[in-house]
């Protein structure tokens, strides 16, 4: 049973927007990058997960439950810390904490306790009594972490926790995530446009685009992997691609190249054959390396810019992402 | 991030202690919590103690506390002075006289501090309504383990009963004053008791209009000014339109208009339920005082149902 699961979830907001489109996911117990631009649905995901706000369309499930009818039961064992602000002013770390552990459920002594307890985790010290308002970001960051943190949920929804922090402050809050994954077991979904933070933590990621999936897998399979074979022929591509297929190899047909999916050595030989073998005019041979980055080569949706944007960076097409079925819808 | 190295108050850690699994000892590090879940009652119950508190500025710093005292003692103020007078009276043995000449009572105190009430529900209904929206709390609430309903009418009873307390104060000064200072507590208990289930109704009516009332508006603003401006002109303006409906003799609109606006709902419960006469501006009423019952609870009924559904539709 995955921690979390969704079937062709779709949110449109008046109609007009469409926040989440048709996204199936299961998503493992783990740290959990959430990985996708602004405005990709990733806080929109969150807010269903949690029972916040309804889907048009589809079914969500945390730890098997139906976040539609069972929205208090899941909220009763998931941590949330919201992307803007939301710490009253006037009021301390620990009023604010404990105040919230209790509407948890933890009655008052526990709530006071777990509150001193895990202020001193986020790193909050005297400045715990002073009042919100005083606060730096980073240290409000931090009470938005301890807040989510203190009734121990079995699951940590983080949505761009590292928001307004100078570099060191991302620094600390990553490693607090991190350890909050790692060494106490509490499974965490991180969600961040930030793929540079977003890998230095987490062992699984999901990238989503425009409401849908890019691709959901280990970390390791998004930067191990040796990468793509781009093959840029005058003529002869489709016959290319169909030959590589035929040989059992992952192709795909962007723009003016031919993209295989690089496995091993064999396809640098089979494209030299083939190439040879049908006489094509090659243009250019050349390896390209995944990169977390490449996922979001692509060109929002209403940019409408087509690849002469991304023209400095010639290797990065968004074909580049191997799974065809992933692949965004084509280019105008 | 930097792992806790002060070592536990105590020293050593107590023998039988477990140990700590992984590394130092001094580590205290993060803990699972193995104790009770309450749930959802304990916590709508949880924030309903909140909301009482808040609405007296309690766990808000001191300035959250001016605006409650300041209308608080506004509201006991008349029972303070009566309870004074009677005092001075008792010495000069006129006690009797003084107790009859006293411009307030159990029936018209109420009616005396009716727009201290008010404004201390626009001062601080606002508190809790708009002060959630305008810091973003309420994502956090509604990521709990309640729902958003639970929120709204937790808030609403939260401040019901604060608003009790304020109601409740003047009239249990009234009363211990009155009985110490009879000649015999027996027969001035059995005096004043008899009228107390009239002055806990009314308590209750105003609490539950006026709360509810100004609780609606807050529920619409997260600026504390307009929701403040806005329960003021509730509370007024129907007020005035139906006295000025009321001049120009117009009995049927002026009858419906009586029973929409706060104030003079107000003054026909408590006719109702201290068996006075309705005051003199009602001349043209002709309904039964019961009605003015039905309009409190009908008014904040639906002030309730809108705040909730307010709340059910908000976006976060």
């Amino acid at each position: 049973m995955p921690l979390i699961s969704t079937q062709a979830l779709t949110k449109r907001y008046g109609g007009s927007v469409t926040a989440l489109d048709g996204l199936t996911l299961d998503i493992e117990p783990g740290i959990v990058g959430l990985v996708g631009s602004n405005g990709a649905g990733k806080s929109t995901l969150l807010k269903i997960l949690l029972g916040l706000i309804e889907p048009t369309s589809g079914a969500a499930k945390v730890f098997d439950l139906d976040v539609g009818a069972k929205g208090v039961e899941i909220r009763e064992l998931v941590g949330y810390m919201p992307e803007h602000d939301c710490l009253p002013p006037d009021m301390s770390a620990t009023d604010i904490v404990s105040h919230l552990a209790r509407i948890s459920g933890l009655p008052r002594s526990a709530a006071r306790e777990r509150t001193a307890e895990v202020l001193r985790h986020v790193g909050l010290y005297e400045e715990r009594y002073r009042a919100i308002g005083g606060y730096s970001t980073g240290m409000k960051q931090r009470v938005k972490l301890a807040q989510a943190l203190v009734h121990d949920p079995r699951l940590l929804l983080l949505d761009e926790p590292t928001n307004g922090l100078d570099p060191a402050g991302r620094d600390e809050m990553l490693e607090l995530v991190h350890r909050t994954g790692t060494e106490f077991g509490i499974a965490v979904i991180v969600a961040s446009h930030l793929l540079g933070e977003i890998e230095r933590v987490c062992d699984h990621l999901v990238a989503i685009e425009g409401g849908k999936l890019l691709r959901s897998a280990p970390l390791g399979a998004f930067t191990e992997r040796t990468g793509t074979l781009a093959v840029e022929v005058e003529e002869g591509r489709d016959v290319l691609a169909e030959r590589m297929r035929a040989a059992g190899l992952h192709t795909i047909v962007d723009g003016s190249a031919v993209l295989i999916d690089l496995v091993d050595e064999r396809p640098y030989d089979l494209v030299r054959d083939t190439v040879a073998e049908l006489g094509l005019p090659l243009v250019r041979l050349e390896q390209r390396r995944h990169r977390l980055e490449d996922l979001f080569r692509d060109a929002p949706p209403g940019n409408g810019n087509g690849d002469g944007a991304e023209a400095p960076r010639p290797a990065a097409a968004a074909g580049a992402a191997p799974e065809p079925a992933d692949s965004p819808e084509p280019r105008p | 991030m930097t792992d806790v190295t002060v070592p536990p108050p105590g020293g050593a850690p107590a023998p039988g202690a477990p140990a700590a699994r992984a590394g130092s000892i001094y580590d205290l590090g993060y803990r699972r919590y193995e104790g009770p879940r309450l749930g959802r009652g304990y916590a709508i119950r949880s924030l309903l103690v909140d909301s009482f508190r808040t609405t007296y500025g309690l766990g808000h710093g001191g300035r959250a506390k001016v605006a409650p005292l300041i209308f608080g003692a506004l509201a006991i103020l008349p029972a303070v002075i009566v309870v004074g007078v009677l005092t001075l009276a008792a010495r000069i043995g006129a006690r009797e006289q003084f107790e009859a000449a006293s411009p307030v009572n159990y029936d018209t105190y109420y009616r005396s501090i009716n727009a201290v009430i008010a404004l201390f529900c626009a001062a601080q209904a606002p508190e809790l309504f708009s002060r959630d929206q305008r810091h973003g709390v309420l994502a956090l609430y509604f990521a709990r383990a309640l729902r958003r309903s639970d929120y709204a009418l937790a808030r609403l009873a939260g401040f019901g009963l604060a608003l009790l307390l304020v109601l409740f104060l003047p009239m249990a000064i009234l009363l211990t004053g009155r009985v110490l200072l009879s000649t015999d507590v027996g027969t001035a208990l059995s005096q004043d008791l008899p009228i107390l289930p009239a002055v806990i109704a009314q308590a209750v009516t105003i609490a539950a209009l006026f709360g509810s009332l100004s609780m609606v508006v807050a529920a619409f603003t997260p600026r504390r000014a307009y929701a403040t401006a806005g329960i003021i002109a509730l509370f007024v303006v129907p007020g005035l339109v139906a006295t000025a409906v009321i001049g120009q003799g117009s009995g049927a609109f002026g009858t419906a208009l009586v029973l929409l606006s706060p104030g003079t709902i107000l003054d026909g419960t408590s006719s109702f339920y201290f068996g006075n006469p309705l005051p003199d501006e009602f001349f043209f009423f002709d309904l039964p005082t019961w009605t003015f019952v039905g309009a409190a609870f009908a008014v904040s009924a639906i002030a309730v149902l809108i705040a909730a559904r307010r709340f059910a539709r908000y976006p976060t």
